[in-house]
């Protein structure tokens, strides 16, 4: 994470001359109402070299919780208030295919900022982002390739998925924001380095969708911002 | 003076009847059961159906089958049945400038101008076509006339892509000869504009029925085409029974040959020009049994042919259909004289020209205009001393098709159309010019 | 007399025919292929006419026939092609297009409208690049270079095959190329729709691949992906020689159809050549150094 904390700082100074008047944190927690649907164990017979590193088969990653009923895997963005930042990144984000399963489950990155894909399997897996607005790629990736590199030129929610092994399911977010962090098991969020404004907050999740919130920001403050989902039955 | 008018008058009753039976059968293959078997709508094969465009004329030519891994019936739901009927409920007016009428003075004593008109409806096609298999396909045609009274049009199979050469494809059974400017498929149905005259003309006083390339004959026919069908050739042997079924004429057989090339000529479209020929024999004369013809016991074969060149021009929304045709008949047939009997003194084989140009305007995929004028001829009259312009025709027919909608389950076509034609020299009584014309408006529909 | 003025009347109607015909528009989208330039305007009355049935009037493949047929139109809207000269991801080229329409897709729906004249393909191509915007903001995408063909071989074939089993083309195709690996029966497209893979011992001696029934496009399927499907893209980890000798092996899975790969292998008493090198460990790294043409 502190890689992405650098990369923000070195945008958030490019991009914002307000953050000479002292900058504010968003934090937060995501949480869930309600009761989650309960996931499901992975069948992994049919890739062998992925299902023994398992000792008790892994879990589809859909609903992810944690104590206190709160929930991983979210997505807080800015998605107004903000200026758009053209300039991506060089820093790179990294998706590894490993056992058979995506790391993280859910990767947010910036528009145009470099993507590396890499199988840490011994397995080919094919990486297939079904992007709707961005280029739907799909590209196989055998054992001890070297890392694919891509990038997405437009802001969206794509879902990632890999034909051979149907239960791979990921996603990438990719944002014109340098203002986002994704929920950690705790369900918490930070998002620093805001310089004075009215902003609007977004959270997403894969499963339980979006919802948003107004913040205002008027000095080096830290303001509190939670968001609780509503469990879906099925 | 007397037998001249006898035979003018003989000819004008088999015109009659030959124009009762045309109108009645019209049919075409437009059919919704390919439509439905692959759904896409008539537009696809048809520049407006039934005249096909040059996919379907493809499709046709594949017998039946878009050549995609599909065709074979296997891959329909089993509940389908390739069935289509086509009928077209209508008001007409039909007019005839010089009817032959009775008076006091006696039968036929004057002529007189009749017109009848009123509402109506036109004979039921049932289609049936398809694949029975991938490269075997078949089409049955029972047709009706508007009373009811069935005939079969077309029944046929064809073995397909023999060879796994899609230039060698063997049909069997009664079909419509190769002709691509097709009388099947005809944008005019009315009385006077139904049907092609130069594919049934026969010149005044001819007593040849066999040769009409618009009549499906009974035959065995190879055809092959380029994959894009812009070459193709056909080769038909056919039985001299004019398609009518049970032998009854004879042992004779005819040959219908064609061929035709197509090529592009940048944005206008696809131009293709080709010949036919259609030469055979046929009967003159019967064995009889008790004063009655035996079936089947035709004598004294004599010839005829009918060749010609054709040309389908498009200049993007416009195209003209053309046809030519040079013909000519025994003098036997020219004077109906059977082969046992001696000709008339000076009897000569009757020849004709004629020609057709039919121009479609098709505005879009569900609007078609039509004009088409034709003209015939005679060469060479059978007997000397005939007025050389006797039996010549002039017709012209114009017509507009809309189609409310496109479909792949149905078709559906609002039919308007002005027919009018004169014939030199066959009125009833005088001898003089016979016209007569048909307007017609009707819902032409095919399920 | 009345003659006259019949005739008269049908020449002023034929005369009235020609007037209605000089219709032009202005234009919208081109397509270029070789020296054929194809104009979206004429395509519109085209496209009305053949195609909207299925791929629908918005080009979003949902035509009133769309839900009878299988496998589903080709949404245009998300300008996603399945046979590509191109990098996955990247559109297609008119040329690309323009062969497809000509050659249609034999599993499939869509006939070979080879019968249409040149100039009506390259109209409807330039018509279809109207349903989405990527066709006016996206740059030519870079065309895969074919390199010419070395001999078949049993060699080559072997070689096809160790790759075959390397880049675990069995786990969709299967071990016989018969469209029944392990994954199989999961694979969908990227609409969700259930799609099979490619069944290579199918068909007679006339089976034809998706994309083209020539050597050159086998290479092209599996080194661009057939986007919207399953099948990747191999561009990126296949050598181009490496690429030909699977070509050459793909084409021994057709048992069915006569070709120089079937004989070769039939030569050779229908066995393949045993393995030459220990299968590669899977920490060293297998792949090229060199990117593959057509990657980027």
């Amino acid at each position: 994470m502190s890689i992405k904390q650098t990369s923000m700082v070195a945008a958030l100074l490019m991009a914002c001359p307000a953050l000479m008047f002292g900058a504010g944190t968003v934090k937060g927690k995501v949480t869930f109402t309600g009761t989650p649907v309960k996931q499901k164990p992975i069948d992994m017979s049919k890739e062998p070299s992925c299902a023994k590193q398992y000792p008790t088969p892994p879990t589809t990653q859909t609903i992810v919780t944690g104590e206190g009923d709160t929930l991983e895997n979210v997505v807080v963005y800015i998605s107004a208030g903000a200026p758009d930042e053209t300039t991506a990144p060089t820093q790179a984000v990294t998706f590894e295919q490993k056992g058979c399963r995506y790391m993280p489950h859910v990767l947010a990155m910036r528009v145009n900022q470099e993507l590396k894909v890499v199988n840490s399997d011994q397995t080919s897996h094919n990486i297939h982002p079904l992007a709707k607005v961005n280029r739907e790629w799909n590209k196989s990736q055998p054992p001890g390739t070297p890392p694919l590199s891509e990038k997405f030129d437009k802001e969206e929610f794509i879902s990632v998925k890999c034909n051979v092994h149907p239960w791979m399911r990921g996603y990438f977010a990719v944002l014109k924001t340098s203002h986002y962090d994704v929920s950690k098991d705790n369900g918490s969020f930070a998002l620093p380095n805001l310089p004075p404004g009215k902003y609007t907050l977004t959270a997403w999740h894969e499963d339980y969708g979006t919802q948003t919130a107004d913040v205002m920001i008027a000095g080096s403050e830290t303001k509190n911002v939670n968001f609780a989902f509503k469990a879906k039955a099925f | 003076m007397s037998s001249r008018i006898f035979a003018v008058l003989q000819s004008v009753i088999c015109a009659m009847l030959l124009l009762v039976v045309l109108c009645a059968s019209t049919p075409s293959h437009a059919i919704p059961a390919f439509a439905r078997k692959y759904g896409m709508p008539c537009s696809a094969c048809h520049e407006a159906w039934p005249k096909l465009n040059n996919f379907g004329q493809t499709f046709k030519d594949n017998g039946y089958q878009l050549m995609n891994d599909r065709d074979a019936p296997i891959w329909q739901n089993p509940a389908y049945w390739p069935i289509t009927f086509r009928i077209t409920p209508n008001w007409h007016r039909e007019s005839t400038n010089k009817v032959g009428v009775d008076t006091a003075a006696g039968p036929n004593a004057v002529e007189q101008s009749i017109a009848s008109h009123g509402f109506d409806f036109s004979g039921l096609d049932f289609h049936t076509g398809g694949t029975l298999y991938k490269n075997i396909s078949f089409y049955v045609l029972p047709s009706s006339n508007q009373y009811g009274a069935f005939h079969f049009e077309t029944v046929m199979a064809r073995l397909d892509n023999l060879l796994g050469s899609s230039w060698l494809n063997l049909k069997l059974g009664k079909f419509e000869l190769d002709n691509i400017i097709s009388e099947k498929r005809i944008l005019t149905i009315s009385n006077n504009g139904g049907f092609y005259r130069l594919y049934h003309f026969a010149p005044v006083g001819d007593s040849n029925a066999f040769g009409a390339i618009g009549d499906n004959q009974l035959g065995l026919e190879v055809m092959g085409h380029s994959k894009n069908d812009r070459d193709r050739y056909s080769v038909a042997v056919l039985s001299s029974n004019d398609g009518q079924p049970g032998l009854p004429a004879g042992n004779s057989y005819s040959t219908f040959l064609t061929a035709s090339h197509a090529f592009e000529a940048g944005k206008l479209g696809v131009q293709r020009v080709g010949a036919y020929a259609f030469l055979g024999e046929a009967p003159t004369y019967f064995l009889t049994s008790n004063g009655a013809t035996i079936p089947g016991s035709g004598l004294g074969s004599k010839s005829f042919n009918r060749e010609g060149i054709f040309g389908l021009f498009y200049v993007k929304a416009l195209d003209f259909s053309v046809f030519f045709q040079h013909g000519s008949d025994d003098a036997h047939f020219g004077t109906n004289t059977p082969a046992n009997q001696p000709l008339p003194t000076g009897a000569r084989a009757p020849s004709w020209n004629g020609a057709f140009v039919e121009t479609h305007y098709t505005a879009n995929p569900q609007l078609i205009f039509i004009e088409r004028s034709e003209f015939v001829r005679v060469a060479t009259q059978a007997l000397p001393g005939t007025p050389s312009n006797l039996g010549n025709i002039d017709a012209h027919t114009v017509g507009v098709r809309w189609y409310p909608i496109m479909s792949s389950r149905a078709g559906f076509a609002w039919h308007n159309e002005f027919s009018w034609v004169r014939q030199r020299g066959v009125a009833p009584v005088s001898g003089t010019d016979l016209s007569s014309n048909s307007v017609m408006t009707g819902f032409d529909f095919d399920f | 007399m009345r003659t006259k003025i019949f005739q008269g009347m049908f020449v002023a109607i034929g005369v009235a025919f020609l007037a209605a015909a000089s219709l032009c528009g202005a234009q919208e989208m081109e397509s270029h292929i070789g020296s054929l330039t194809g104009h979206s305007n004429d395509g519109t009355k085209l496209y009305k006419r053949y195609c909207f049935y299925c791929h629908g009037q918005y080009g979003d493949g949902a035509g009133e026939n769309a839900a009878w047929i299988e496998p589903k139109p080709r949404d245009f809207t998300a300008a996603t092609f399945k046979c590509r000269s191109t990098t996955t991801g990247f559109l297609p080229t008119d040329e690309d297009l323009y062969k497809s329409i000509a050659r249609g897709f034999s599993n499939s729906n869509m006939p070979p409208w080879a019968p249409l004249s040149n100039q009506n393909r390259a109209d409807l191509v330039a018509y279809i690049k109207t349903f989405s915007p990527r066709w006016k903001t996206e740059k030519p995408a870079e065309v895969l270079v074919v390199p010419s063909e070395p001999p078949v071989n049993i060699e080559s074939i072997s070689h096809g095959h160790e790759l075959f089993e390397k880049l675990e083309c069995w786990k969709c195709h299967g071990q016989e190329g018969r469209g029944d690996g392990p994954s199989a029966s999961t694979l969908t497209d990227s609409k969700d729709q259930p799609i099979r893979p490619y069944n290579f011992a199918g068909g007679a001696n006339d089976s034809r691949f998706k994309c083209g029934s020539e050597n050159a496009d086998i290479y092209k399927i599996f080194m661009t992906g057939v986007d919207g499907t399953p099948m990747p893209s191999f561009g990126d980890v296949i050598k181009p020689n490496d690429a030909w000798d699977l070509v050459h092996f793909l084409r021994t899975l057709q048992v069915n159809r006569k070709s120089k790969e079937n004989e070769v292998l039939k030569a050779a008493g229908g066995k393949l050549l045993p393995e030459k090198p220990a299968p590669p460990a899977p920490e060293a790294p297998a792949a090229p150094d060199a990117k593959a043409p057509g990657s980027r």
